[in-house]
């Protein structure tokens, strides 16, 4: 990522599927330091944290207990002090509605989790590639 | 015609006729000279008529018309007349009779009588209760079905007041509006149907039907009223509308559970995909190639059961979502396919050289071609293959085939072929899910058409659908709105209403389909 010493937050409840982006991001040398959240309600309260530096992205989880995904996104994004963090979708979810649903809310983008774990390490490599690339709101 | 008038002296001799009589009774006057009265009786009445006459004689009180009395007279001719008679004595003892020949008007009594006595059997043997008000809504007549079906009788109710017979049950708000406002208007009431509870019969549904009956007089109206109780038609409605909201929402759930399934069924299994992809990599040193294969084949597996659930993905959609029509020209999207198949360099694949250009849902087009090649490509066991593409006019149809001569498929599984997952071969040797042929068939079925397949055993196999130019059906299922309603795509761009997904293959006029000569396309 961009600025390196910037926090990646990843909103998820499955564990495994947290593992599986904590290697991935291992295995590909991204070195910015990760948080770990299981929901959106969690993560807003984490966000909102006083004192705490904001992070550079958040990867999110759509189908999550407590706070989905699309809830998290209709709070944090009507929130002038969150609304610029890019949140990246990543989600097992194929349908149109809340691919159009994350994109209204301004989503950065919407990627779907492989089941094969190598394909999920290219997903995660384009979005490291791409957000090293792409210029951020400081 | 004027009456006819003879004047008869006391002993019954004619004295004088006027022109009128001479006309009626066919004698001339000479002739009416020469007889007495009764010779212009029919010859049973003449032995009596003598003796009336002398009585009429001593008592003459005048006779007036219609007095009740069948009197007949008789022509020159010999032809019986109904006749009526008025008598009055002159002063000098003559009498004046005067004729008047009623056969008209006895005619028309007998035809009214048969008119009547037409239209009441008609009445009673109407399965419809009527009733016949007055102006002031008595209940003039009833006919036996009004009886049966409110099981009241004849006496109370012709004479009675309608909104206060049968203890006031037809006294209520639509009726009383009805005959105050509708009847006296001289508006017809056309099929009002409204339920109500009858203190014999309990709660009937009556469809009412009421209008003033031709021909009654002003001053004296007369209206019909037809009831029909149509309770067990309603209840046979509702029990249908009830069984149809419950087939809805059992496809509904349907529909639901296939994607919610097919989701969370996806979570797990990516993270036994994931940990064994890990445990493959981590204890690399620790595993000996059994343990290696073993994760191999786990992994492969996880892969198959990803297929299987995007298959049921896949093949639920077809139907739930539907897309904007489009113009999809075949001769373009056939080769896009075929493209992105990419075929090994064994196989050779023909496309008709024009294929018709349709106005559809562009995905379902892909579906149906990519499933039928793809199919054909991976089975393929020649070593030249060739798959050819085709398109034929059928009976107001498109009927395209993808013909191979792979492996071919033995007649008794052409009907399995076509169900969910149903594969002929292990799936370790071909990796297959079972969908495709499936999803062609749903597609096709939902745009009206139908699949099948000819085949001959080692010598290859000819799939084909068959597509309406213009389906009515399909156009039907997309007005349908609840084909828009599915559970959670009902916000998705591709779907449209019924309006824009409502033509699923019109040809553009000018570009028919011909198959006379195969273009090869280049790979």
């Amino acid at each position: 990522m961009k600025v390196d010493c910037k926090t990646i937050l990843l909103v998820e409840d499955d564990q495994v599927d947290a593992m599986t982006v904590k290697r991935a991001l291992k295995e590909l040398r991204v070195t910015n330091p990760l948080d770990h959240v299981e929901n959106g309600e969690q993560a807003l309260a984490h966000l909102r944290e006083p004192g705490r530096a904001k992070p550079c992205i958040i990867l999110l989880d759509l189908n999550m207990p407590i706070m989905t995904g699309i809830e998290f996104l209709q709070v944090a994004k009507a929130d002038p002090a969150l609304k610029r963090i890019p949140v990246i979708v990543l989600t097992t979810s194929e349908e149109q509605r809340d691919v159009v649903e994350s994109f209204d809310l301004g989503v950065a983008g919407y990627m779907r989790k492989p089941v094969d774990y190598r394909e999920f390490v290219d997903t995660v490599r384009s979005i490291d590639a791409y957000w090293t690339l792409s210029e951020l709101p400081v | 015609m004027a009456d006819a008038i003879l004047v008869v002296a006391a002993d019954g001799r004619i004295l004088r006729v006027n022109a009128a009589a001479v006309q009626l009774f066919g004698y001339s006057r000479e002739e009416f000279a020469d007889l007495s009265v009764e010779d212009l009786l029919p010859r049973r009445h003449r032995p009596n008529h003598a003796a009336q006459r002398a009585r009429f004689t001593a008592r003459p009180d005048s006779r007036a018309m219609g007095s009740g009395l069948e009197l007949f007279a008789i022509r020159k001719d010999g032809v019986e007349f109904n006749v009526d008679i008025s008598l009055s004595r002159l002063e000098n003892g003559d009498v004046l009779a005067t004729v008047y020949d009623i056969t008209r008007r006895k005619r028309a009594e007998e035809s009214l009588a048969a008119a009547r006595e037409f239209s009441d059997s008609i009445i009673a043997t109407m399965q419809e209760s009527l009733l016949v008000l007055d102006a002031d809504y008595r209940v003039v007549r009833a006919n036996p079905a009004f009886f049966q079906t409110f099981r009241v009788g004849e006496e109370e109710t012709v004479g009675r007041a309608f909104v206060e017979m049968h203890g006031g049950c037809w006294d209520f708000p639509e009726m009383r509006r009805l005959l105050v406002e509708t009847l006296p208007s001289d508006h017809a009431v056309d099929a009002f149907e409204f339920r109500h509870e009858f203190p014999g019969i309990g709660s009937r549904y009556l469809r009412l039907n009421a209008c003033r009956i031709v021909g009654s007089a002003e001053h004296r109206k007369l209206y019909l009223i037809a009831l029909e109780d149509i309770t067990a038609r309603k209840t046979l409605e509702s029990e249908q509308a009830r069984m149809i909201r419950e087939l809805e929402r059992a496809n509904e759930e349907l529909k639901n559970f296939a994607y919610v399934v097919s989701h969370d069924l996806k979570a797990p299994l990516r993270a036994i995909g994931s940990l064994a992809d890990w445990i493959g990599a981590d204890q690399k040193e620790r595993l000996d190639d059994e343990g290696q294969e073993h994760l191999r084949l786990l992994i492969q597996r996880v892969r198959r059961m990803d297929g299987l659930i995007d298959g049921i993905l896949q093949y639920s959609r077809v139907g739930r979502v539907h897309e904007t029509a489009v113009t999809v020209d075949l001769n373009q999207l056939v080769p896009e396919v075929i493209d992105s198949l990419a075929p090994p360099s064994h196989i050779r694949i023909e496309v008709a050289e024009r294929l018709p250009v349709l106005r559809t849902e562009r995905t379902r087009m892909l579906q149906l071609f990519q499933n039928l090649l793809s199919n054909a490509i991976r089975f393929m066991d020649k070593p030249e293959g060739l798959i050819r593409v085709d398109c034929a006019e059928l009976d107001g149809s498109w009927r395209f085939s993808v013909k191979d001569n792979g492996p071919g498929i033995d007649p008794r599984h052409f009907e399995r072929i076509f169900q969910l997952f149903q594969t002929l071969n292990p799936r370790d040797r071909v990796e297959s899910t079972g969908v495709g042929l499936s999803i062609v068939k749903k597609i096709a079925e939902g745009l009206g058409g139908r699949v099948g397949v000819d085949s001959t055993p080692g010598q290859g196999s000819a799939f084909w659908f068959q597509l309406p130019k213009g389906s009515p059906d399909y156009k039907a299922a997309s007005a349908n709105p609840n084909d828009r309603r599915p559970g959670r795509d009902c916000r998705d761009p591709e779907a449209r209403d019924g309006a824009d997904s409502s033509h699923p293959c019109v040809l553009d006029a000018g570009n028919p389909c011909r198959h006379d000569g195969l273009a090869e396309t280049s790979f």
